[in-house]
């Protein structure tokens, strides 16, 4: 079986998540390689195996893997073009569903709705909205005003119309094909938790690398 | 007057379009619904949460424009909802109102304040220029503690009036 000059190339992601305690080359890359058998015993390779009560967070740097597809198959040059560290969190099968996640997503829209709600009021405040209202309602008729009316309800309205133009959705229907702002501030956010993860198990020394 | 108050609903709903623009950009800018949602582990049901935030602006935006008409309490007792059990009942359902409206507006508030500062990095900064190593979860909790203490005495000696 002659190996030489057979490339793999390899694509790594950032951050995944195993069901299964063993992580495979498979599992933390997709890869190609012109040769299938040498493909098929790549994509094999076992890199680490979760126990039991240990941390479950683990960052494997593709040296390592590299190395390992070195070892495995002797001769064939590999090429990575994805990430150079991966994250893999171990994920007991229904810790994300149920009672429990429910409860949580409860929680959460809570502080959401009344959060908002009583920042909004209190900006109201802030500002004394109600005087400069029945300011601006006697600057354009001439008369002071008495009870709410047509300046109020547009205002509202036109509240409701940007913050549904801004999050770009309403009854869970989407209005373009964007993503939301929440949802881009949301894959910022796990991007940032990743790299800061990465970064800290390489500090420590806890990254599976090539020694 | 048709005119007048075409000008009135034009002047209107610009400062409400401006107005939610401006507020939330501010919110999002501080990344705090998708900590939220990061921190439970609920980020696939992340378009629930941004519901939430629209309803709960648009419930406050009524109390505070038309605060008048949002007296359900007094409307409450006006009307004798509940019959002659009224008074007894609502004053229960409205210290059950109170808690949760304060619980939550307080959580989010006390998240909010501390991202803010997060965002201007004063913590990373200070720490790094004092050479500050451990125990970063102590001085976070004797942040959340004068928060508390702040606030208390805030309520409890009347520093607003």
């Amino acid at each position: 079986m002659s190996t030489n000059n057979v490339t793999i190339y390899l694509k790594a992601e950032q951050n995944i998540e195993m069901q299964t305690p063993e992580v495979c080359v498979k599992d933390i890359a997709t890869l190609t390689c012109a040769d299938s058998h040498v493909l098929a015993k790549a994509k094999s390779l076992k890199l680490w195996t979760f126990q039991e009560g240990e941390c479950k967070r683990q960052v494997i740097s593709m040296l390592k893997v590299i190395a390992e597809i070195e070892k495995a198959c002797p001769g064939v040059s590999v090429e990575n073009l994805g990430e150079t560290d991966v994250l893999v969190e171990w994920i007991s099968v229904d810790r994300h569903k149920g009672f429990a996640q429910w409860c949580k997503l409860a929680f959460v829209a809570l502080i959401s709705f009344f959060g908002t709600a009583f920042t909004i009021m209190a900006f109201h405040n802030d500002i004394g909205i109600n005087e400069v209202f029945s300011k601006l309602y006697e600057m354009v008729t001439g008369y002071r005003g008495d009870g709410y009316g047509i300046l109020e309800l547009s205002y509202s309205v036109g509240l409701a119309v940007g913050i549904i133009v801004f999050f770009n959705h309403i009854g869970g229907r989407r209005i373009t094909k964007d993503p939301t702002p929440i949802e881009v501030e949301m894959r910022v956010y796990e991007k940032d938790v990743n790299q800061a993860l990465i970064a800290t198990a390489d500090r420590e020394g806890k990254t599976i690398d090539v020694s | 007057m048709f005119l007048k108050q075409c000008l009135l609903a034009v002047i209107g709903g610009s400062a409400g379009l401006i107005v939610s623009a401006g507020v939330f950009t501010v919110l999002i800018s501080v990344g705090l619904i998708p900590r939220f949602a990061g921190k439970m582990h609920v980020a696939k049901k992340v378009f629930v949460l941004e519901e939430m935030v629209i309803f709960g602006t648009l419930f406050g935006c009524f109390f505070s424009v038309f605060g008048e008409w949002g007296m359900i309490g007094r409307m409450v007792r006006t009307h004798a909802v509940f019959g002659a059990a009224t008074e007894g009942v609502w004053n229960f359902v409205g210290t059950l109102i109170q808690i949760v409206f304060g619980l939550f507006a307080g959580i989010f508030v006390g998240c909010l304040a501390l991202a803010i500062a997060e965002m201007l990095n004063t913590i990373p900064i200070f720490a790094r220029r004092i050479g500050f190593r451990h125990g970063l979860g102590i001085a976070m909790l004797a942040v959340a503690l004068g928060k508390l203490m702040g606030s208390i005495i805030y309520f409890t000696q009347r520093v607003f009036l």
